[in-house]
């Protein structure tokens, strides 16, 4: 089964082709078909695993070529997918998460008058999102990279006749723009400095030991890091990362389930993916390690406090992911690649699982997203309130939930590596990351009711895949319960390096202990602020207000951009287009029109219509001819 | 023969210049067409001096051919004339300036 | 003094002369005459240069057929018409004589610098004029010059059967405006107003 791997990206895109021109006819049925499609891919996907795990250890890569793409001079590029430990990880979890959330949207999105249209472009998401996750080569990932976030336009902005969501759309793509083309720079001196697009040349030839020896290159030593910043600096974008964040807020404003398979479980993790895929380079360059584990450390704390002062339930989950990977890059700075992986799998369970509870809460609410108009939910919604509850547990990192195992490892990592600073931080933020869950789940689900509407379960479409995803939320940690023996660890060792023992720091179980206090201590603290009405929070939130709005506006980083960036380029546009096209550009082109109008009304008097004057200019044209000849001869 | 040839010659360019002249100055279509006639006897003139001036007869024959063509064109110039005159009531040669801007 | 010296000088004055002459006559047939007497002239020159037949040819054919032509449509047209002196195009007259004198200068120029002007004076003609210039030139007009001489037959024929088609009268004569005829029958195509056009001033060429 290893060389069909090319089903799994096809089956996605043939449904895209589909649903695009039959979509309108198909009507109900493109959900199903679309869904089918993705479960199919999901299934070759997983045989595919099988027959990879089944592989010895060491020889686990399969390259499967379709065709030869680009042949020009000495640069080739073919249309090679990968099949090794960590792509078919990311694969599965692209196609699981995405079947379910595909079986999701048939509820949710019906009704809707673009319904084809909308799984049209969910299949192509998930074919470009394979693409880039099975490419062999750093051409065919880009490919997929730029068609996400294509995707991810198309999607943010389905509902394009609202304003708010057509700019959101724009937003989004305009600043992931902004690391993609460092990105792509980053790929171009790969290809310049190392020879090489592909990454069986590419990666081995540039591989440290995981023993932190790198075999000295016949590179200058800064290439490595040129080029790992590069391609962090995509990553940043595409992850939502600080400073190229503040897209995913606002990306909310897509369909929900848009937001759960994109924004939570699958385009925000390229970033990670990208960072893992070629942590060689950063091996080889410990600045860039260092760039990699400040910049998640920071956007986690930022995120997670900016997420405890949100009103809309939507907008505590986007800061919340943004927080989330920011601790996945923290573990990939740490050199713990696994655990950002781990994280990274984890989390695409249980934030899905949160986003389409919040679809579900919408969907009864009449497309009501303000925590402080609903409340007292679990007697209405039962099933919605369990599963969230799930949700938010294994975010916060209670045991026996994924997010214990995951999150702890990556706390583990900073401690165990010496980075007590970072520990500390990372901390902090999951002390937040628990409390702004709390505070989520307290105020949507139970006490009073503040609702305006009567709320309802949804239907089984949508509660079905709720289930699982809280199945896997609640199970999947024990994927890599023990971090240096666990089934995924040991699965994306050939690719990742091994866990190395610890060797420093507080032991294994005490910072467990340590972990659930502090998430345990949130979720108190939580539930007499918001659950308990004791404390009377709307009181208190006037009284600190400028505090609450720094936080809610995201420390007002937006607004900044907005005065520095977008102003100035929106004055600059208006100039552009009003000053220079209209009065130099336009100008100069009617100006040549008047010229040559000007010169032909000049030189049309020569037609005088007299007999004699043409008569003239002949007899002085041969007198000219004559002189020549005559000074010639 | 005591003349010397450049003498003729002399003499055949001054008539090709009067009649340059005139074909530029006059207004009579008549006239202008007479002046062209001028010109080329000056050049049949030229001719019949250098067929002298080489001894030879070609150009006489040359000056002959040149005669007949002129005899020729006369013709069908003065039915243009007469053609143009009917409609237009002018031999004024700056009357027929249509093609003017 | 040889005679043709005598000859020359007295024929070249009047032949220039009378160019210049007719130049300037504001009658077109009195400029038809003084051409006449230009033709005479320059025929006379030709005897000069020793070419009898093409003397003949000249007052025959040139002076005799050509001119007479010309009077006959001089008359057609009117004959008492006077050209008006005014000359309308700015700078037309200046220029014409300027290109006049740059014109004689340059062949002058030319002149002299191919000839010379005291070359000595050719010899003679006989060898080629063997048998008399008309058989001589009949011998060349028929051998070596044939295939031109029967193509300019066609060319009369051509211009004979142009003039016809030129000058004939349409089915619906254009009356003449002192012709016309007031009534119910409306000539299909009023002529072109009269010499009422004045040509504007206008800038010449250059």
């Amino acid at each position: 089964m290893l060389k069909q791997i090319w089903l799994v990206p096809a089956l996605p895109l043939a449904g895209f082709v589909v649903s695009l021109f039959a979509g309108k006819r198909l009507g109900r049925y493109a959900g199903w078909l679309a869904s089918a499609l993705v479960v199919a891919a999901f299934g070759v996907a997983t045989a595919i695993f099988l027959d990879l795990a089944s592989l010895p250890d060491t020889n686990r890569l399969v390259v499967r070529r379709l065709y030869e793409w680009i042949a020009v001079g000495g640069f080739h590029v073919a249309v090679d997918l990968r099949v090794d430990p960590l792509s078919m990880t990311m694969a599965l979890v692209v196609t699981g998460v995405g079947a379910v959330i595909h079986v999701y949207s048939i509820g949710y999105m019906r009704g809707d008058p673009r319904y084809g249209r909308f799984f049209a472009y969910m299949n192509l998401f998930v074919f470009f999102m394979l693409t880039l996750v099975l490419a062999e080569n750093f051409l065919l990932l880009y490919l997929g990279w730029e068609g996400v976030g294509l995707c991810s336009y198309l999607l943010i902005g389905f509902w394009h006749e609202r304003p708010a969501a057509a700019s959101a759309a724009k937003k989004a793509f305009v600043v992931t723009r902004i690391g993609d083309t460092f990105m792509l720079i980053g790929i171009a001196l790969t290809f310049l400095r190392l020879g090489s697009l592909d990454f069986n040349q590419v990666l081995s030839a540039s591989v440290c030991r995981s023993n932190g020896f790198c075999p000295p290159t016949s590179q200058p030593p800064g290439v490595f890091t040129v080029i790992a910043l590069l391609l962090f600096a995509g990553a940043i974008g595409k992850s939502a990362q600080v400073p190229l964040h503040v897209w995913l807020p606002d990306a909310m404003e897509g369909p929900t389930p848009v937001s759960a398979l994109i924004h939570a479980a699958t385009m925000v993790t390229a970033g990670v993916y990208l960072v893992a895929r070629t942590h060689v380079f950063f091996e080889n360059s410990g600045v860039a390690l260092t760039v990699v584990l400040v910049v998640g450390l920071i956007t986690a704390i930022y995120a997670a406090t900016v997420a405890l002062a949100q009103d809309d339930f939507k907008r505590v989950l986007a800061w919340s992911t943004i927080s989330q990977l920011g601790f996945m890059f923290l573990a990939l700075g740490l050199r713990a690649y696994w655990s950002a992986v781990f994280l990274l799998v984890t989390h695409a369970f249980y934030k899905a699982l949160l986003f389409l509870s919040a679809g579900s809460v919408m969907h009864a609410l009449d497309g009501e997203t303000d925590l402080k108009r609903m409340g007292g939910l679990r007697r209405t919604m039962p099933l919605t309130a369990v599963v969230c509850s799930i949700g938010a547990l294994a975010l916060a990192g209670i045991p026996p939930f994924a997010g214990f195992f995951s999150k702890d490892d990556v706390l583990a990592a900073a401690n165990q590596t010496g980075h007590v600073l970072a520990w500390v931080i990372a901390l902090a933020a999951a002390f937040f990351s628990a409390l702004y869950m709390a505070r989520l789940v307290f105020l949507a689900f139970f006490g009073e009711d503040r609702t305006e509407r009567r709320a309802h379960e949804s239907q089984p479409v949508m509660t079905v895949p709720l289930v699982l995803l809280a199945i896997g939320a609640a199970f999947g940690g024990f994927l890599g319960a023990n971090e240096t023996r666990g089934l995924l660890q040991t699965f994306l060792a050939p690719v990742l390096g091994r866990v190395p023992e610890p060797t420093q720091g507080l032991s294994g179980h005490t910072l467990a202990g340590i972990s659930v206090g502090v998430a345990a201590l949130a979720i108190v603290v939580g539930w007499l602020v918001y659950g308990s009405g004791r404390i009377d929070w709307v009181a208190l939130r006037v009284r600190l207000s400028s505090l609450h709005r720094f936080l809610a506006r995201g420390w007002y980083v937006d607004d900044a951009y907005g005065a520095v960036l977008v102003s100035p380029g929106k004055a600059g546009s208006a100039f552009l287009a009003y000053v220079v096209d209209a009065r130099v550009v336009d100008g100069a082109v009617n100006a040549t029109g008047r010229l040559v109008r000007w010169l032909a009304s000049v030189g049309r008097r020569v037609q005088t219509g007299f007999v004699r004057n043409y008569a003239l200019a002949i007899f002085l044209g041969a007198l000219a001819l004559l002189v020549y000849v005559g000074f010639r001869v | 023969m005591r003349t010397p040839i450049a003498y003729f010659l002399v003499v055949s360019a001054a008539l090709f210049t009067i009649g340059s002249v005139g074909v530029l100055v006059r207004k009579n279509a008549l006239v202008i067409f007479m002046s062209v006639e001028l010109q080329l006897n000056a050049v049949n003139l030229a001719l019949v001096a250098f067929s002298r001036m080489h001894g030879a007869l070609d150009g006489q024959v040359l000056a002959f051919f040149s005669m007949v063509v002129a005899a020729a064109e006369v013709v069908v110039g003065l039915a243009i004339i007469v053609s143009v005159y009917r409609r237009r009531q002018s031999a004024n040669v700056d009357d027929v300036n249509l093609l003017k801007w | 003094m040889a005679a043709d010296w005598i000859v020359f000088w007295v024929c070249a004055p009047i032949s220039i002369g009378s160019a210049i002459a007719m130049l300037l006559q504001r009658n077109a047939v009195h400029a038809a005459l003084f051409l006449v007497i230009n033709l005479f002239t320059v025929a006379v020159l030709y005897l000069v240069l020793g070419a009898p037949f093409l003397f003949a040819v000249q007052i025959i054919v040139y002076a005799g057929a050509i001119m007479v032509l010309f009077l006959f449509v001089i008359m057609l047209l009117g004959v008492d018409r006077e050209e008006s002196l005014v000359e309308r195009l700015r700078g037309q007259r200046t220029i014409a004589i300027l290109l006049g004198l740059g014109v004689v200068g340059e062949i002058v120029f030319a002149i002299r610098a191919g000839l010379g002007f005291a070359t000595r004076a050719p010899g003679g003609f006989e060898a080629a004029n063997g048998g008399g210039n008309p058989q001589a030139l009949g011998r060349l007009l028929f051998r070596t010059y044939f295939l031109p001489f029967e193509v300019t037959s066609i060319l009369l024929i051509i211009a004979a059967v142009a003039a016809m088609v030129l000058a004939r009268r349409r089915v619906r004569p254009d009356p003449l405006p002192e012709h016309r005829v007031p009534g119910p029958v409306e000539p299909p195509e009023p002529p072109e107003p009269a010499a009422s056009l004045e040509p504007r001033e206008e800038e010449p060429v250059g």
